[in-house]
């Protein structure tokens, strides 16, 4: 062998075992004696840093890794709030402005480096504070600081100030170590929802120095894991030896023997989370992929069902039933997501939208609410979402407790016969018809649901080269459309940061327009004085009431076709102990999670 | 020192195809790729806000000056963190180059291999049923689309479906019995693909030098057919085989296999790169362009300089 061989031989070697290196784990924990959670994901989260927790991917990891002052209870539905970092809920004025809360003492931080001696010290008021303020320094992005904009007094003021950490705020103190006050302009009731969201986790003011834009992939927080290691197939969390686990009251998490028997959730009453020494989040966004590795029995632990599977895991779709072969290898829950799936006209197009014309805006009332009654929701549902799908009227999903079970459904029950009259008799032709561009990010799935949507109206006579498909790279670009108002028909789903219906009524909400969340530019007057009024509500029949008469502006309005949520079918291996429903909890089930004696391997 | 007045000449010539590639790519990102703002705003933005996203990335900066920050990092080798993660650029690359590789290696090396071996049965047999045999068994390798190919293969192999033998995902690799196992899968499904067109190519090349006159003569002469196969032929047709592979291999290195990275749950550069496509994450992509192209150079050069070494006959002047 001559010495150049020899040369590339070794540098063809170096090169293998620095991609055999896997980054600073250790040898198979499972082997080691180890329990180990094998969970998985359909998509990856981009950053686990709390400013940028707006997926639920995201969300999901920060709050395993960092700690919130509230959260929801394990297994209690409807969703309910109890305590996580604060110590009981919050004491508040009569007012309804000024929230006092108490954090629990002697709770650290996990080690880390960015600490002076390496060892993580006590979370503090102060910690919270510093990190709610750096959703509002402009050094730094959030997508989050929507959540508590105007709504924090002296916050805003704060940022326009310049951002300087060491000027104290009036509505965000700490009044002692273990003491936060937080002052509001005007009630806000849904300050402690926001206050579960991954938004509103607790970092340490030095980590994030340390650690500069890094900050982002090395969280350091004192929740009940820590990460070990985070790619972009993989995040591994490792139990958090100081957690400060309290003993599991089953009744407290909302432990319901009717509803969780068979789960094996008894096992874990009285015991100490997190149970597991090792959770591995599989990020796998390839449905045949997932379920390859999960039907596999010893790699991923739970998955959702891919559509394609269905018929292979369900004996019955109504309800959704598992096959009795599969009843002792796995367990199964039907979950309706929180959140809308809806298509709504841009009302800044004067061709759907409002006029100055009186005339031609009640033609446009008339041509929106015919295409509303031309959309058929059942269709959408049987071949997108194998028919499982909860259709609803209005924008008010059965994920909340304001829902009305009872709102007529006339909305969303097709009937072509009176589309095509509201059309003729507000003197629509397919000569007149405007030509509408559906824009989507370019996908084949979102291609289908065009030529279904198209499909839908060429029944009512719109002429099918009128609907016009425009398709965007990616979702940024999408985005940007529907923020510069570029779009007259938007086809969006909206996912629930917290069980409360404002969070979807806001999304038409006039001072909310484009660049803001109301991507339909709706404008009423009625609804904007009902949002104002109900904002600053507490929860009750009242506001409900409220909420309602908002829901039923929407549907009388005609500015959306709404809506619907999907069910989805989650599957976990028998040996796994866990109920797990991430929607509005969350990520906060992960430490309860246990193993049976035989699994781990 | 003929060598090395080379190579310096030929890495001087690289510098304006150097900034040809990073010019028109920057171009390409900033004009016609995704805008990053409006990934990483919340979900009810105000002016302002945009506004200030837009200056974190650098967007409302000149366009002549971003350029010029673009080679300034690429002569310092120095990319800053990435737009989506945070993570910086360079430990991005160099914890995910290296798995790439070796994910890649493997296959890359025994398809071109076997893909060589079998072109040279082939043209030894051509026109017989060895021939056609191997060829239609090209056929089906390229007619098979790789996505196809890798999920049949996950079936086949790892799944509980077929025959478990293989881990469905992951790339838990601390020794090399480790690396075989989560190597072994995605090995066969890219030989699979790859040796089609492989052995398709290198039989043109090799029938095309058993036409020359010294092939003839030497078959005249008696000379065994594996010494025929091997001195006479295959040496001689080493400079289009030596070509393609080199020219193949900076794309190995830098884009890794997105599709093989996706099914097999494997942390490699394809996934990176492909995200860093998608979400327009410009500090990633300015890296992997400006090194794909210097490697290109660096191959240009290195090929030029292994065609030195197969054949005697070739210049460096």
């Amino acid at each position: 062998m001559t010495a150049m061989n020899r040369l590339f031989l070794l540098a063809g070697l170096a090169l293998l075992i620095a991609g055999c290196g896997n980054g600073g784990g250790s040898r198979d924990p499972a082997a080691a004696g180890q329990k180990v959670y094998r969970h998985s994901m359909d998509q990856a989260p981009v950053s686990i840093d709390p400013l940028q927790g707006a997926t639920v991917y995201s969300n999901f990891v920060i709050l395993n890794v960092y700690d919130t002052l509230y959260s929801y209870r394990y297994l209690a539905r409807p969703y309910e709030l109890t305590t996580n970092l604060a110590t009981s809920m919050p004491q508040v004025s009569e007012d309804g402005l000024t929230y006092t809360i108490s954090i629990r003492p002697g709770v650290h931080f996990v080690d880390d480096e960015a600490f002076p001696d390496g060892a993580g010290r006590e979370v503090t008021a102060d910690d919270f504070v510093y990190s709610m303020k750096r959703h509002f320094d402009p050094n730094f992005i959030s997508q989050g600081a929507w959540v508590w904009q105007g709504r924090i007094r002296g916050l805003d003021e704060w940022k326009e100030a310049g951002s300087n950490y060491a000027v104290e705020i009036p509505g965000l103190k700490a009044i002692d170590p273990h003491t936060i006050q937080i002052v509001l302009n005007k009630p806000f009731p849904q300050l402690v929802h926001t206050l579960t969201m991954g938004f509103s986790a607790v970092v340490p003011r030095e980590a994030v120095e340390h650690y500069g834009k890094e900050f982002s992939i090395r969280p350091v927080g004192s929740g009940p894991f820590r990460l070990e290691r985070f790619d972009t197939a993989r995040a591994v969390l490792v139990k958090n030896p100081r957690y400060r686990g309290e003993p599991v009251d089953l009744a407290a998490l909302g432990y319901d023997a009717s509803l969780h028997d068979g789960l094996g959730l008894e096992a874990i009453e009285g015991r100490t989370p997190p149970f597991v020494d090792r959770v591995d989040i599989n990020f796998v966004t390839e449905d045949a992929a997932r379920w390859n590795s999960f039907s596999k029995g010893n790699e991923i632990q739970f998955a959702k069902i891919p559509t394609e599977q269905f018929d292979a895991v369900l004996s019955s779709k109504t309800p959704p039933t598992m096959r009795p072969e599969l009843v002792d290898r796995y367990n199964m829950l039907d979950l309706v997501a929180p959140e809308v799936i809806f298509n709504t006209f841009n009302m800044d197009f004067e061709e759907f939208g409002y006029s100055d014309d009186p005339e031609r805006e009640a033609r446009n009332h008339a041509l929106r609410c015919a295409m509303v009654k031309a959309f058929d929701w059942e269709q959408r549902s049987e071949r997108f979402y194998n028919g499982i799908a909860k259709i609803f009227p209005g924008i008010i999903p059965p994920a909340v407790p304001e829902y009305d079970p009872d709102m007529s459904r006339e909305s969303v029950t097709r009937d072509l016969e009176a589309a095509r009259k509201l059309l003729a008799d507000a003197g629509w032709t397919p000569e007149n018809l405007p030509e509408l561009t559906y824009g989507v990010a370019a996908s084949v799935k979102q291609r289908q649901l065009f030529e279904q949507f198209r499909g839908f109206m060429t029944e009512i006579g719109y002429p099918a080269e009128k609907i016009i498909l425009k398709q965007y790279a990616t979702f940024g670009d999408i985005s940007k459309a529907w923020k510069l108002s570029q779009l007259p028909f938007i086809t969006k789903s909206w996912g629930l940061d917290y069980p409360d219906a404002e969070n979807v009524l806001q999304l038409y909400y006039g001072p909310n327009g484009s660049p803001g969340s109301n991507d339909a530019n709706f404008a009423n007057a009625e609804y904007d004085r009902l949002y104002e009024q109900s904002a600053v509500m507490q929860p009750g029949l009242e506001r409900t009431t409220i909420y309602r008469k908002m829901n039923q502006i929407l549907v009388d309005s005609c500015v959306s076709m709404m809506g619907l949520s999907r069910t989805n079918l989650l599957m976990w291996h028998d040996d796994v102990i866990a109920y797990p429903d991430r929607n509005i909890v969350g990520g906060f089930w992960l430490k309860y999670v246990d193993l049976r004696e035989q699994s781990g391997s | 020192m003929e060598l090395l007045q080379y190579a310096i000449r030929k890495l001087v010539s690289g510098i304006p195809l150097i900034l040809g590639v990073t010019f028109i790519s920057f171009v390409l990102m900033v004009y016609f790729g995704p805008d990053k703002t409006y990934e990483l705003l919340g979900k009810n933005p105000t002016q302002e806000q945009i506004e200030q996203v837009r200056h974190q990335l650098g967007y409302d900066r000149p366009f002549l000056v971003r350029y010029g920050d673009y080679l300034r990092e690429l002569t310092t080798l120095d990319f800053g963190h990435s737009d989506s993660t945070g993570e910086r650029v360079n430990g991005l690359l160099g914890r995910t180059i290296p798995i790439s590789l070796a994910l890649t290696a493997p296959g890359f090396v025994l398809g071109n291999l076997l893909g060589v071996l079998l072109a040279l049965v082939a043209a030894y047999h051509r026109g017989g049923w060895i021939d056609k045999l191997i060829m239609g068994g090209a056929v089906v390798g390229m007619s098979i689309s790789f996505l196809i190919a890798i999920i049949a293969f996950q079936l086949l192999f790892s799944s509980s479906y077929g025959l478990n033998m293989f881990p469905v995902r992951g790339w838990d690799v601390y020794s090399l019995s480790d690396y075989v196992r989560y190597v072994t899968v995605p090995t066969l499904a890219t030989v699979f693909v790859a040796l089609g067109y492989n052995t398709r190519f290198y039989r043109a090349v090799i029938v095309e030098e058993m036409t020359r006159d010294h092939v003839r003569t030497a078959r005249a002469f008696g000379t065994p057919p594996w010494k025929l196969l091997y001195k006479n032929i295959l040496k001689n047709s080493l400079i289009p085989i030596i070509t393609r592979i080199m020219f193949s291999i900076p794309l190995v290195v830098i884009s890794g296999s997105l599709l093989i990275e996706s099914y097999f749950g494997i942390p490699g550069v394809g996934k990176v790169t492909y995200d860093a496509i998608t979400t327009g994450d410009q500090p990633v992509l300015k890296a992997v362009v400006g090194l794909t192209a210097v490697l290109f150079v660096l191959t240009l050069l290195l090929t030029d300089i292994l065609y030195k070494v197969v054949d005697p006959r070739v210049s460096l002047k």
